[in-house]
């Protein structure tokens, strides 16, 4: 059980998940130039999920620890999805109520930036 | 592992106090820091009892003793909020979870026994902040104490202005109190427990305070958001929770303050309805799950009996604890919210209501054929189980849509919250107090006048919130300031009514003084309490000392060898087994059993 | 280890007796509850702003052009967020072998890479300092903006200012264990200190990953 002694791993690991941090974000980076679509956002979501796994698993050391703690720790969060799925359900409908009665219009676009 | 980490806990340092401040005010000691958690809840909370005197003096006769609108308002904003939070959080967490917690354990304090005294401190900086407000211009806020937006922070509302910011940051403020000393409590239940104290062997008490203490940690961040989200609506101008309002009705103190605000635009109310009942309802279970510990304990010890299926005691806390993160809308119904959810969230509310009848059959059983000795401690809790059963039921028609929108926001929902989250817990905190004054003083209260201020506060409650079940069904509604006094819209048995639940109010409230006198004398005049008066088998009756000292334990921590429940085993010589007397196999040694080793 | 034939751990260790995390500090016990806590918070932060992004009906500015700069006579978009995502990655990578040498028992190596993390740390929050004056400087408020939605404007200021006060804290932190350590404060023990600040630090790391992705990205 590695934990006991604190976490001692091969700094080769971390340079391995440095570097692949730094191409993943590049990647993600890379999403701004598509066109907005389910393409796009799913390509945020993956590489969001890629690199938050990268920092918890190996940065955090969280997949060194005993399943113990990585349950207790991965599971509550669950929670959230709950809030976050319901509260996407309930925006949708506020703004399908605001578009009904107070007429405004659902298809307005931003002003373009100017710096 | 236990082998190297037991000594790293006896040998953990204590921070010596040299003077009286840091013996008593800037103690670290968890036992001193649970008094004062303790005495600083009760005082607010005897403030909120006056908030309550004021309020059914208008109700009973409206008009007559010159209360102002306003005041009625700031009140029951008051009240509401002191009651939850700054009285019932912060004396179950905060006093009970302190003074437990290491002692039940077996363990010599917290883990960090600093953060946990800073955690006191940053609690009375809440609470200054809170009463603060009743010095700002405008007052306190009037709000109601689940603080809805828009009407919070608009103009009409009493203390719209700096009494809803004080509120506010006190609130941010005691959440970080709560963290402090949460984190405590968790970290040292899961890592500071002495040797052959298993999960499964703590006494019930631990495991309400534990699972609470999680809901808490979980659930205030929401709070905590929504105060955040609030002040900026307020101060700075934002547009969270604020949507376009007409001229008329502007609101905020960004608009005298910032240059350039406009006006709101946009917000979604709802956002905060839904924010704060994901903190809301899981706050109710904060304030429940370990009223419903410590109610276990008390019915066990003093009827002598193993508390009733133990292991599906803690698996009904668990999920009580995890299901009250899904219900939280049941409190939205007629909020206009998606029409979908109402069937989402009466389900999950009446799936809820399973593991809580488990707990409520399992206390029936442990009283069934038991050898009750009726003592102050078991008269609150018999009280308690009653008064829970009464609250929830009403509960779960409330939990129905379609019983719940005419009932919603009527005396009806007021009956059943007091019974159900204000004065149960209410009755478990006066049964621990009059269980472990005796440990915590070394000597016992005096029983007559703890039967007398059972018997008033009892009945009384009962007097007062059971015809408001009546006054919800002929459909007075909530937070109305003036119910009206001719009969032609309001029917002369509920004026009546009003009459008589102001009265009982005055005399349970009146009586709560019995208890405080009790408090007092008793630590200088009680019977001297001796270890064990109760006959209870958990660590904190088995402290070298009575009051246990600083350290709790000498120099060696106890073992522990059973479960908290050993009463009454049959061929034992007493009728109760303490947890760290070892067990004896045939041959007459000591064994082991159950204790895992790591 | 984290492996499947340690699934069978899982009942032992929270069926025993003393701790149920096995061979981890109380401390660090303590740090990861706080970020479980904290967690909740910043999805909180993360739900409002999908509620309010959803539910307004005006448009919403496009970020990628907001938070555009112009490179030689160029307008590339998020550059300035692309540097920053960038400097906290690096950070991350320094505190990570800071913990690591801590456990090697090398001090000073140790105390370097606290020191080189808290100063991609006071970058990070320095270019968040001058995004905001940008912004600001083009009429960007918490109340409204020129190209859509206000709350816009109330997101951004509200949920990168509160992750930047998590990494200016991180940042003090990291400082005062730097000295500490440096001081020999935690020469008897593994210098687990050091990965409990490391926790602390790349859970700001990661939580900016959500933020990247859902606030600027998105
Ligand atoms: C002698 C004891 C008590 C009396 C006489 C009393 C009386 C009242 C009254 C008259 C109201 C206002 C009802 C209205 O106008 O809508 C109220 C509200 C409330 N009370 Fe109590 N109460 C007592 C104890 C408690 C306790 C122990 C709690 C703990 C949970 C509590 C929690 C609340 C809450 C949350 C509200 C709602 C405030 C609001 O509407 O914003 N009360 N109480
Ligand atoms: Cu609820």
């Amino acid at each position: 059980m590695s934990s006991e002694v604190g976490q001692q791993h091969p700094l080769s690991i971390y340079f391995a998940v440095w570097v692949g941090l730094f191409i993943v974000s590049g990647l993600s980076y890379a999403t701004d130039f598509l066109q907005d679509g389910l393409m796009r956002w799913g390509l945020i979501l993956l590489f969001m999920f890629v690199k938050a796994g990268y920092i918890v698993a190996i940065f955090m050391h969280l997949k060194y620890e005993r399943w113990a703690l990585i349950y207790a720790l991965l599971l509550p969060p669950g929670a959230l999805l709950v809030l976050v799925g319901l509260m996407w359900m309930e925006s949708d409908y506020t703004w399908l109520t605001r578009i009904e009665y107070f007429g405004e219009d659902p298809y307005a676009v931003a002003k373009p930036v100017v710096h | 592992m236990a082998q190297a980490e037991i000594p790293y806990q006896e040998a953990m340092p204590l921070h010596d106090p040299h003077s009286w401040v840091t013996k008593y005010w800037y103690s670290q000691d968890h036992k001193v820091i649970a008094v004062q958690y303790g005495i600083t809840a009760m005082a607010v909370g005897l403030l909120a009892l006056v908030l309550s005197w004021i309020m059914r003096l208008q109700i009973g006769w409206p008009g007559v003793f010159g209360i102002e609108p306003a005041l009625y308002y700031q009140s029951f904003t008051m009240h509401g909020m002191i009651m939850v939070i700054y009285l019932l959080t912060a004396f179950l967490l905060g006093s009970f979870g302190n003074y437990l917690v290491p002692l039940m354990l077996g363990a010599r304090d917290m883990v960090f026994p600093f953060v946990n005294m800073i955690s006191y401190h940053v609690y009375l900086l809440s609470v200054i902040i809170l009463l603060a407000g009743y010095f700002v211009p405008g007052g306190v806020t009037g709000a109601g104490w689940t603080l809805y937006p828009p009407q919070a922070i608009l103009t009409g509302t009493p203390g719209a202005d700096w009494g809803i910011a004080s509120m506010l940051l006190s609130l941010a403020v005691f959440i970080v109190a709560f963290t402090m000393g949460g984190l405590n409590y968790v970290t040292t239940i899961l890592q500071a427990r002495t040797r052959g104290m298993t999960l499964m062997r703590m006494p019930l008490s631990i495991w309400g305070i534990f699972a609470a203490t999680v809901l808490g940690l979980l659930a205030f961040p929401a709070l905590f958001v929504s105060a955040v989200m609030m002040l900026l609506d307020n101060f700075v101008g934002t547009s969270f929770f604020m949507p376009a309002i007409s001229s008329a009705l502007e609101g905020g103190m960004a608009g005298g303050m910032i240059e350039g605000t406009d006006a709101y635009e946009g917000g979604s109310p709802l956002l905060f309805q839904h924010l704060f009942w994901f903190f809301g309802h899981p706050e109710v279970y904060i304030v429940a799950l370990p009223a419903f510990g410590v109610v276990s304990d008390l019915i066990s010890v003093h009827a002598r009996k193993n508390i009733f299926g133990y292991r599906l005691m803690v698996w009904a806390i668990v999920a009580i604890g995890v299901l009250s993160f899904i219900v939280w809308a049941h409190h939205m119904y007629v909020a206009g919210m998606h029409p979908y959810f109402g069937f989402f969230f009466a389900t999950t509310t009446l799936v809820i209501a399973v593991p809580t009848a488990i707990k409520v059959y399992n206390w029936t059983l442990t009283l069934w054929r038991a050898n009750i000795r009726f003592t102050v401690p078991m008269l609150f809790a018999i009280a308690f189980v009653i008064t829970f059963v009464v609250g929830g039921l009403t509960g779960l028609f409330l939990g129905n849509v379609i019983v719940d929108v005419p009932l919603s926001d009527t005396y009806f929902v007021v009956a059943h919250f007091h019974m159900v989250m204000g004065v149960a817990p209410i009755l478990v905190i006066f049964g621990g107090i009059y269980h472990w004054y005796p440990k915590i003083t070394g000597r016992m209260l005096n029983d007559t006048l703890g039967r007398l201020h059972f018997w008033f506060t009892f009945l009384g409650t009962y007097a007062i919130y059971f015809p408001m079940h009546y006054l919800g069904f002929v459909g007075v509604p909530r937070r109305y300031y003036d119910h009206g006094t001719t009969s032609a819209f309001y029917p002369e048995s509920a004026q009546f009514l009003d009459k008589g639940i102001s009265v009982a109010a005055f005399i349970v409230g009146a009586a709560q003084f019995l208890f405080i006198a009790n408090l007092v004398v008793s630590y200088f005049r009680g019977k001297p309490a001796g270890d064990n008066p109760w006959e209870a088998t958990s660590l904190e009756w088995r402290t070298p000392q009575t009051p246990p000292v600083h350290g709790n334990w000498g120099d060696k921590l106890p073992t522990v060898h059973r479960w908290a429940y050993d009463f009454s085993v049959p061929g034992a010589e007493q009728d109760f087994i303490p947890q760290d007397v070892p067990r004896e196999g045939a041959d007459g040694k000591p064994q082991e059993k159950g204790a895992v080793a790591s | 280890m984290a492996s499947a034939a340690g699934h069978a751990t899982i009942i032992r260790d929270w069926g025993s007796d003393v701790t149920t995390f096995k061979g981890v500090p109380w401390g660090k016990a303590m740090m990861w509850i706080f970020l479980l806590s904290d967690t909740f918070i910043f999805s909180c932060f993360l739900t409002a702003y999908m509620t309010v992004r959803t539910t307004t009906a005006e448009p919403w500015p496009n970020a990628s052009e907001v938070f555009s700069l112009t490179v030689l006579g160029q307008s590339v978009p998020l550059l300035l967020i692309a540097i920053m995502t960038f400097d906290l990655i690096t950070s991350s990578g320094t505190m990570a072998m800071a913990v690591n040498y801590g456990y090697r028992r090398d001090k000073k190596k140790a105390v370097r890479l606290i020191l080189a993390t808290a100063f991609f740390g006071f970058v990070f929050v320095s270019m968040q300092a001058f995004e905001w004056y940008k912004l600001i400087s083009e009429g960007v408020r918490p109340f409204k903006n020129n190209w859509g939605a206000e709350q816009f404007g109330a997101c951004f200021f509200m949920i990168t200012g509160f992750h930047g006060l998590h990494v200016s804290a991180g940042v003090a932190y990291l400082l005062i264990i730097a000295h500490r350590v440096h001081k020999g404060k935690y020469d008897h023990t593994n210098y687990e200190i050091i990965e409990i600040v490391g926790l602390y630090w790349h859970f700001v790391d990661l939580v900016w990953v959500f933020i990247f992705a859902f606030f600027y990205l998105w």
